[in-house]
Formats: C-alpha cells, sequence, structure tokens
C-alpha cells in the first residue's frame, strides 16, 4: 500500500511548497475575478449614491428658498391689499361723508331760500294786507264822515295802528 | 470482515524531478477547488451592474462584503488589503474539505496543505512582527519579561504554526478515520444483525444507510465549515497582533 498511497502523517517540502503557491494563487485570482470587479462596481454606486444625495439636499434647497420667497411674496400681497382696501374704504367714507355734507348743505340752503322767500311773500302779503285794509279803511272814513281827509295822513295812522297790532 | 486502513492521500503520479515530486489527489483535488472557485467568481462579477439586478451579483457582493467586514473588525482598517488573501483561505479550506461530499479527498486531510498554510502565516507573522518593531526589536521580544524566558518564547513563536495546522489536521483527519471506522463497524453489525437473510440481501450493509449520513453533516458540512473559519480567524488575529496596536 505505501507504494500507491502517502502514510497519513507524512511531510513533503514540494508539497508544503505547492500548497503555499495554490494559497498565493487563488489570493491572487480572487483579488483578480473577484475582488476587482466587485469593489469597482460598489464604488460607482457608491459615487452614484452620493452624486443623488448631494442632487436631492440641492432640491431641497432650493425649493426651500423658493418657499421663502413665495410666502414672503405672499405676506407683501397680503399687506398691499389690506392697505389698498384700507385706503378705498378711507376714500369712500370720506367721499359719503362729503356727499352728505353738501347733502345737508343744499338742503339748508334750500331751506333758508324757501324761508326767505316765505318771509318775503309774508311781507308782502302784510304790505298788500295793510293797504288794503288802509284803502278800506279810509273809505269807511270817508263815508262816514263824508269828507274827504287827506289820504296820506290816514294811511300813515293806520299804518302805525296796524304796526302797533 | 475487512481490515480498515486509514491511509494519506493517494499517489497519482511522480514528476522526475529533484529525485521525484510525488503528485498526489492533494494536490489535484487542490487544484480542481481552485479551478472551481476561480470558475465562481467568473460566473458571479459577469455582467456586474452598478443597479444590482442579478442574484449573482448579490452573492457576489454579499462575499466581497462579509469577508471585508470580518477583516475590518478582526484586523482593522490598515490590513483591508488582506481582504482577498483570508477569503482564499475561506474558500480553499472549506471547499477542500467539503469536498468529501463528493467522494474526493479532502486536501485539507494533508498534513502539508496545512502545514504550508500555517508556514505561510508564519512568515507574515515574522515579517509584520520585524516591520512593526524592527529586527532588534523583534529579537528582543524573545527575552521578555526577562532572558530565562527566550526558550518558552521561541517554543510559543514555534507553537503558533504547529498548533493551527495540527488543530485544523487533525479535526478533518479524525472526521475521515471516525467516519472510516463506524462504516467498517456498521457494515460489520449489519452482517451479525442480517447475515441470516437468504442470498444477495444478506450480503447488503443496511446499517450503513442513513447512519453515516448524519456524521458525515457534522464532519464534513459543519466541521469544514467551522474549521476554515477558524483557522481564518486565527491568521487574521496573529497578524494583526504581530503588527502592535500602533499604526
Amino acid at each position: 500500500m505505501s507504494g500507491e498511497y502517502l502514510e497519513l502523517i507524512s511531510l513533503n517540502i514540494w508539497h508544503i511548497v505547492v500548497t503555499i503557491i495554490n494559497l498565493l494563487l487563488l489570493m491572487l485570482i480572487l483579488k483578480k475575478f473577484l475582488w476587482k470587479p466587485v469593489k469597482k462596481v460598489m464604488a460607482e454606486r457608491q459615487g452614484q449614491v452620493d452624486d443623488i444625495y448631494r442632487t436631492a439636499e440641492e432640491s431641497a434647497a432650493a425649493a426651500e428658498r423658493d418657499r421663502q420667497l413665495y410666502s414672503e411674496k405672499l405676506s407683501h400681497a397680503q399687506d398691499e391689499a389690506e392697505t389698498i382696501v384700507k385706503a378705498a374704504t378711507e376714500r369712500a367714507d370720506r367721499l359719503g361723508d362729503e356727499i352728505i355734507e353738501n347733502a345737508r348743505k343744499k338742503a339748508a340752503d334750500t331751506m333758508k331760500k324757501a324761508e326767505n322767500d316765505i318771509e318775503l311773500e309774508k311781507k308782502k302779503a302784510m304790505n298788500d294786507l295793510k293797504n288794503e285794509i288802509s284803502g278800506i279803511s279810509v273809505q269807511i272814513a270817508e263815508s262816514v264822515v263824508g269828507r274827504e281827509i287827506s289820504e296820506d295822513d290816514h294811511r300813515q295812522l293806520i299804518d302805525s295802528f296796524i304796526d302797533q297790532l | 470482515m475487512d481490515s480498515i486502513n486509514i491511509t494519506g492521500a493517494k499517489i497519482l503520479f511522480e514528476i522526475p524531478l529533484f529525485g521525484g515530486i510525488p503528485i498526489t489527489e492533494t494536490q489535484v483535488n487542490s487544484w480542481i477547488v481552485m479551478a472551481v472557485i476561480a470558475a465562481l467568481c467568473i460566473f458571479l462579477t459577469r455582467g456586474l451592474k452598478v443597479r444590482a439586478t442579478s442574484k449573482r451579483q448579490i452573492v457576489a457582493e454579499w462575499i466581497v462584503e462579509t469577508v471585508e467586514k470580518l477583516v475590518r473588525s478582526n484586523m482593522g482598517e490598515r490590513f483591508m488589503g488582506f481582504a482577498p488573501f483570508i477569503a482564499a483561505i475561506l474558500g480553499l479550506s472549506a471547499l477542500s474539505s467539503l469536498s468529501s461530499l463528493f467522494g474526493m479527498y479532502p486536501p485539507t486531510a494533508d498534513l502539508n496543505t496545512i502545514a504550508g498554510w500555517s508556514i505561510l502565516v508564519f512568515v507574515l507573522i515574522t515579517y509584520y512582527k520585524i516591520k512593526s518593531s524592527g529586527f532588534g526589536g523583534y529579537l528582543k521580544g524573545y527575552t521578555k519579561p526577562f532572558a530565562l524566558f527566550t526558550p518558552f518564547n521561541i517554543l510559543s513563536e514555534i507553537g503558533t504554526p504547529v498548533s493551527m495546522t495540527f488543530r485544523h489536521f487533525g479535526n478533518v483527519v479524525s472526521g475521515t478515520v471516525i467516519s472510516a471506522l463506524v462504516y467498517a463497524a456498521l457494515a460489520a453489525a449489519s452482517t451479525a444483525l442480517l447475515g441470516w437473510l437468504p442470498g444477495v440481501v444478506g450480503k447488503i450493509p443496511f446499517l450503513q444507510v442513513g447512519i453515516p449520513a448524519v456524521l458525515s453533516i457534522y464532519f464534513d458540512v459543519f466541521s469544514s465549515c467551522m474549521q476554515a473559519f477558524i483557522f481564518a480567524m486565527l491568521t487574521m488575529l496573529y497578524i494583526a497582533g504581530a503588527c502592535g496596536d500602533e499604526t
């Protein structure tokens, strides 16, 4: 048997050398055929992932910037709208006040004019009435006295009398 | 009853150089295992994509990442270059031992194989010891804690590769030996129990069915992977330890 088989525990320097070469060779095989391609792909993936992360961060920052810009603009717009409404309200109030004031003034004027007219008419009517009464009185007096008295004297007399009424 | 012969590797042929180099099953099976690993590497890394879609690529990346994680946690970032070497030890040891499942002679059952690996590891340990503390410092290390310890230190230094060799070798060979013994014992038991059955039926060793498979699961599958892992682990720890803690 010993011609065909090695002893169970036997050392052979050449076998040891071959084994060492085998192990180193396998290391090189693994390095070249497994490590290198896999590491390369992983590095590429890492690069892509980094890229994606950077892009994502950039877009997030841009979005945040836009959002701030828009909210600023929005608040500006709100302020502006408020100012416009306020100004319009003020103007409307003022205009309304003016209109009311005008109307009141006009009414007052009209009233005053009407009063004046009335006063004038009254005076006129009074004068007419005075003339009429004095005329009638003179006539009555003439007919009673039978003579003509100076009409002017009488008129004066009567007028003063009426005024005293 | 057959006599039980437990021998080393079968000598296939001799290379007529330096007084004859016998080429045994160990060498041939090692080369077969290496070829299988190389083919596997090429197969797994075919058509790698940045966005992994194939199972092959996931397996390839898993192997690389697992070994790198192992190296990183046991040796540190500065030894990452050792990852393919550790992977080579793991793959060669595990697949060599597992080759016995296919009825091949496991190269790890040959003392020369493990001795070769251990010697390589020993050389690396010594190289890193000298590199980290200089040749004088390396020699001085043998006199620590004082000169009386020198013989023990030398013994322990040589003991490292020897113990690594015999741990691995012993585990694999003991599995082979026990398997052979159990096999023979089962054949004998089978003949004793069922030999009365007529004709050919009595000659069939029924007890050999099943029971050796259970042993095989331990010795061939579990022990193979375990020993590969232990050997790789010791390699990493010894080499990293040789360098000291400083960078």
